[in-house]
């Protein structure tokens, strides 16, 4: 009987102690395996929702976040101005603000109106009807048409509340051309898609049409032609997409990147310590029948492997569970993120990637691996002689 | 108050230095008392390089905006924001008339202008809920919410904190288990000595007595242990963290209740954890236990 088969059968022959342990394994490992999904979920995730829209730049007035800092006073003239750039493909200019709005006597619903200028692409998908073609249209997303009743063609009234705008804007009857999905959609909020003309008269400013930042479509290069938008003024900050990565990674959500760490670290240690405890204790209960089986021509080497393949196969059996276990328990996790204020519905804390399988595997490999160092000590010190008399005498 | 929209404009500092004689410092003192005074944030006032005493402009952004100046009269630690986390803040706070003089356009008449919310400290913090209903009856055109209310169920710190909970949950199932297969050995690893106490007379229910007092004190001695360590822990952690995000925001915190929590589960968790796993062994035979 080789030594795997022979571990194998002193694992069958406790149930209960391999059950417990197996399954502290899986716990642990989920657990492991959803903070590894965790270190780059956001990362991955905002990734995703930039590189859908199509857009490679966002230019902003200040180095702060879209739409944390100070508005880009006109709009459309940095967008004429960007678009003169031969580097650059298109220009929109965005500008979000809070809104009410509701069909007739319909119950009010609250969320975001998002006005969009300048040339081709829209931060939204159209789901049913067609895009907004004019300043009296506009689209909505499902959750606006749901609270509401408006369904395509159906006349909302929307009242903005705008940063800049007048203290009392006027309500504004539009008409819905469409229901849309928006990529940065707040979940349980209504959106509502219109040009930056319409936002500007829903804001009581027909006059001034600003916007919290551009969105740029290079030629191919990316960074050379935020290069170029840099140089174009000084009131333009143009970041790539890769750049504002970076930002986030260093100033949002880090904290999350960090609890990563720390519980990844403790949990290591956990399984660790369970997997040492387990196989010591096991293995100090085995002694005497260790030494017999030395007696009996074992070799030193093979009473090591067996102690070496029982935690190897008690840390493989939780950590294959762990997988799916950890799966269910990502999907638990980011449902509690999720309620998180102002967090886009598509925007997911926990996402899978392949790199976490192995570095999960690696992680939980090298603890079996040390978790058995001090047991197999144990068992390559034994002294033979002596431990079966002391069987025999005890 | 916060700047998003405003830009602040750091024009120098005051040459007090090139002033000489009584009459120079009765200049500045006459400068300083028409100055009106700000707080400018911490981090801010690092980044900008700006210091007690100094003069600053500011502007509310809007094109042909105004732009007054105001003296730093000291800075201030911004409200910890867990969303803010590893974001310089960026605010000043200044009386609301100064605000209101320095925002308001040429339009809107003095005393005609908005804010967005008033906070309100009662008397007596009971009667939060009486007060909110009467404004809501009296006042047109406000809406007078508990502070607890206006913070919302999605708030970020209550998030976080159901977050934490379920880490915490899944933490206590692994340690549950790992108990639970380490009392398992423990008391197989005493098997013949249960047995022999069997033997001699010692009824089921006296041992298992025992276990369970072994497993209360193990437990007990054990969430002790968990404690001290938390809380000796608990200002290194804030420290580590308050340096790497450069925030006031808190952490770690071991409150009473806290302790309380972990020994109300730790310890029962514990004694189960030992009774269930002697439960087995105590129902066999004191011969079948003391055999070899």
């Amino acid at each position: 009987m080789n030594a795997l088969a022979c571990s194998w059968r002193s694992l069958v022959r406790q149930p209960a102690r391999t059950a417990l342990g197996v399954i502290g394994v899986a716990a642990v490992g989920a657990l492991l395996f959803d903070m590894l999904l965790l270190s780059e979920g956001l990362m991955i995730s905002t990734r995703n929702m930039l590189e859908s829209m199509d857009f490679d730049i966002r230019v902003t007035s200040t180095d702060q976040m879209p739409g944390r800092g100070p508005d880009i006073v006109d709009g459309p003239a940095a967008a004429a101005l960007v678009a003169t750039l031969p580097s650059v493909s298109s220009v929109i200019t965005l500008r979000r603000e809070d809104a009410r709005i509701n069909q007739g006597d319909s119950r009010p619903a609250f969320g975001s109106v998002v006005g969009v200028g300048g040339g081709f692409g829209r931060p939204w998908t159209v789901l049913r009807g067609t895009d907004v073609a004019g300043d009296q249209e506009i689209v909505i997303n499902e959750f606006a048409s749901q609270v509401t009743g408006a369904e395509l063609g159906a006349s909302i009234t929307v009242r903005a509340r705008c940063a800049d705008g007048a203290t009392s804007p006027p309500p504004m009857d539009l008409r819905v051309t469409g229901i849309a999905e928006f990529t940065f959609d707040i979940l349980g909020e209504s959106s509502v898609g219109m040009t930056d003309i319409s936002l500007a008269d829903a804001c009581g400013t027909p006059g001034a049409i600003p916007a919290d930042f551009l969105m740029v479509k290079s030629g191919g290069d990316p960074a050379g032609a935020a290069a170029d938008i840099d140089a174009l003024s000084p009131a333009l900050l143009a970041s790539t997409n890769d750049e504002a990565i970076g930002q986030l990674q260093q100033r949002g959500f880090t904290y999350f990147r960090q609890i990563s760490t720390v519980l990844t670290t403790i949990t290591v240690a956990f399984a660790l310590l369970l997997i040492t405890v387990l196989l010591t204790v096991s293995v100090n209960q085995r002694l005497g029948e260790v030494a017999a089986l030395r007696a009996l021509g074992f070799s030193q080497g093979r009473v090591v492997l067996d102690v070496l393949w029982e935690s190897v196969l008690i840390v493989g059996l939780g950590g294959v569970l762990s997988l799916p276990l950890g799966a269910l328990m990502a999907v638990w996790l980011d449902s509690i993120l999720k309620r998180m204020p102002r967090i886009p519905a598509d925007l997911h804390f926990f996402v899978f990637q392949p790199e976490a399988i192995w570095i999960h595997g690696v992680l939980l490999a090298v603890t079996a691996l040390t978790a058995a160092i001090y047991p197999m000590l144990i068992v390559a010190r034994l002294p033979i002689a002596t431990t079966l008399r002391n069987e025999v005498v005890g | 108050m916060h700047t998003h929209r405003r830009r602040a404009r750091v024009t120098g500092r005051v040459v007090a230095c090139a002033l000489f004689g009584i009459l120079a410092v009765s200049t500045l003192f006459a400068q300083e008392a028409q100055l009106p005074s700000i707080l400018v944030a911490r981090q801010l006032a690092a980044l900008e390089g700006i210091e007690i005493g100094d003069e600053v402009e500011l502007t509310s952004g809007e094109p042909g905006g105004d732009i007054r100046r105001f003296r730093v009269i000291d800075t201030y630690e911004p409200t910890p924001d867990p969303m803010q986390l590893g974001v310089a803040s960026r605010g000043v706070r200044m009386h609301l008339t100064d605000l209101l003089a320095l925002t308001r356009d040429a339009a809107t008449p003095t005393g005609t202008e908005h804010v967005e919310g008033i906070n309100i400290a009662l008397q007596d913090p009971e009667d939060a809920r009486e007060f909110a209903d009467d404004v809501n009856a009296r006042v047109v055109g406000a809406y007078a919410l508990l502070a607890e209310q206006a913070a919302g169920a999605g708030n970020t710190f209550v998030v976080l904190e159901r977050f934490h909970m379920a880490i915490a949950t899944v933490t206590i199932v692994a340690a549950t288990v790992f108990l639970l297969a380490l009392t398992v050995m423990l008391v197989e690893e005493r098997r013949a000595t249960v047995g022999v106490l069997r033997l001699i007379g010692f009824p089921a229910r006296r041992i298992l007595v025992q276990v369970l007092i072994e497993g209360v004190l193990l437990a007990g001695v054990g969430a002790l242990f968990g404690l001290v360590l938390a809380v000796v822990s608990e200002d290194l952690i804030n420290r580590f963290f308050q340096w790497q995000y450069d925030t006031a925001l808190v952490f770690v915190h071991v409150t009473p209740t806290v302790a309380a929590t972990c020994l109300a589960i730790a310890v029962p968790l514990g004694a189960v954890a030992t009774v269930v796993a002697s439960w087995a062994l105590l129902r066999s035979g004191g011969l079948r236990l003391a055999k070899r």
